[in-house]
């Protein structure tokens, strides 16, 4: 027997016979508004894009350089050791190339398609890296180990939140990549 | 080894403002269609029974909770009933002090194992009392959406607007 075939049950509706009135409805849109406190390393992370840059935190046991910054390393349980200062430069993980919007409405044919990424920061630890969007660039352009650099918004129009960087943007790739660790 | 960081002025904790964009549009089922269309056109209270069981429901159920026996036949059960419990409310929806506080009840409809639950309209706060007499208030015709707010609430027999 076919799925098309089989009787399911229910009552079938399109969209039109809400927004028509031919089936009744009820509709509310709860105003879920909330304050969350950002935490010690997050608070200094968002105070630190305001100015420009990007802040890790490390941990000497573990010898790691933690982006998104962390008050305690999840490996080894000890408080994270210093704050350090990356580059706002990096690397491409992982990418999406998204063709809906937040509420999974479609993005029209004349609007491109969104690109979250996770973009590994030079200057962390290996694999460490933020999510963010990728910009200035064709989808079929990206590769996984892409260069990118971050493009800032204005200093006056910095608030210390994540879209003070409004995206990433390919550069010309260099030689190597740069690794983490404590300088000997 | 401590926590080298700490934050030593208490009324100056960052934090992050936002709002979580969320709505629904709910469709009321084949019995609640029946019933609030009721409500809106006729300005009464639909229920289904089940014979076997020897239960009425209101809002009417296509099936009977009991035994799934099919329900198909609406009865128009009026809009009288009486206070089955309610309780007083000093407080809106978002937490903030109501100007008057209001009476919310349960409703149980004459003739019927079911109810309502809904706001008890033009009885004063220390006469409102369980086991008292009340009819359903409705929105003028015109007004009503089919929806549970085309009933204002339920006040003093006689008074139907």
């Amino acid at each position: 027997m076919k799925l098309e075939d089989y009787k399911l049950g229910g009552t079938a509706l399109r969209s039109s016979d809400i927004k028509q009135g031919r089936v009744l409805s009820t509709s509310w849109e709860p105003d879920l508004a909330y304050a969350w406190d950002d935490g010690v390393a997050i608070g200094r992370y968002l105070a630190e894009l305001k100015n420009g840059r990007i802040i890790g935190r490390a941990c000497h046991t573990c010898n790691r350089i933690m982006i998104p910054p962390r008050m305690f390393c999840e490996l080894c349980f000890r408080p994270s050791d210093e704050w350090v200062i990356l580059e706002d430069t990096g690397t491409v993980n992982t990418f999406s190339i998204v063709h809906v919007n937040w509420d999974a409405s479609r993005r029209g044919p004349k609007e491109k398609p969104l690109i979250p990424a996770v973009i590994e920061i030079d200057g962390a630890s290996e694999g460490m890296g933020i999510m963010h969007m990728l910009g200035g660039v064709d989808p079929d352009e990206i590769t996984i180990g892409m260069r990118v650099k971050a493009v800032w918004k204005k200093p006056e129009e910095r608030e210390g939140a994540i879209t003070d960087i409004l995206h990433f943007e390919p550069v010309r790739p260099k030689a190597t990549k740069q690794r983490a660790g404590r300088k000997r | 080894m401590a926590i080298t960081e700490k934050i030593t002025n208490t009324t100056k904790p960052t934090y992050w403002e936002g709002s979580i964009p969320v709505n629904y549009v709910y469709t009321y089922g084949l019995a609640g269609e029946k019933f609030f269309r009721a409500i809106k056109d006729k300005g009464t209270f639909l229920a289904t029974r089940c014979d076997e069981c020897d239960v009425s429901y209101v809002p009417p159920k296509i099936y009977c909770d009991r035994c799934f026996a099919e329900l198909d036949e609406y009865v128009d059960v009026g809009t009288l009933g009486f206070v089955e419990t309610f309780t007083v409310s000093f407080m809106n929806m978002d937490g903030s002090e109501r100007e008057e506080p209001k009476v919310l009840a349960m409703i149980r409809i004459d003739g019927t194992d079911g109810g309502l639950i809904h706001y008890i309209e033009g009885i004063a706060l220390e006469d409102v009392c369980i086991g008292m007499p009340v009819q359903a208030i409705f929105k003028p015709k015109a007004k009503r959406t089919g929806a549970i707010d085309d009933i204002i609430g339920f006040g003093p027999i006689g008074r139907t607007r």
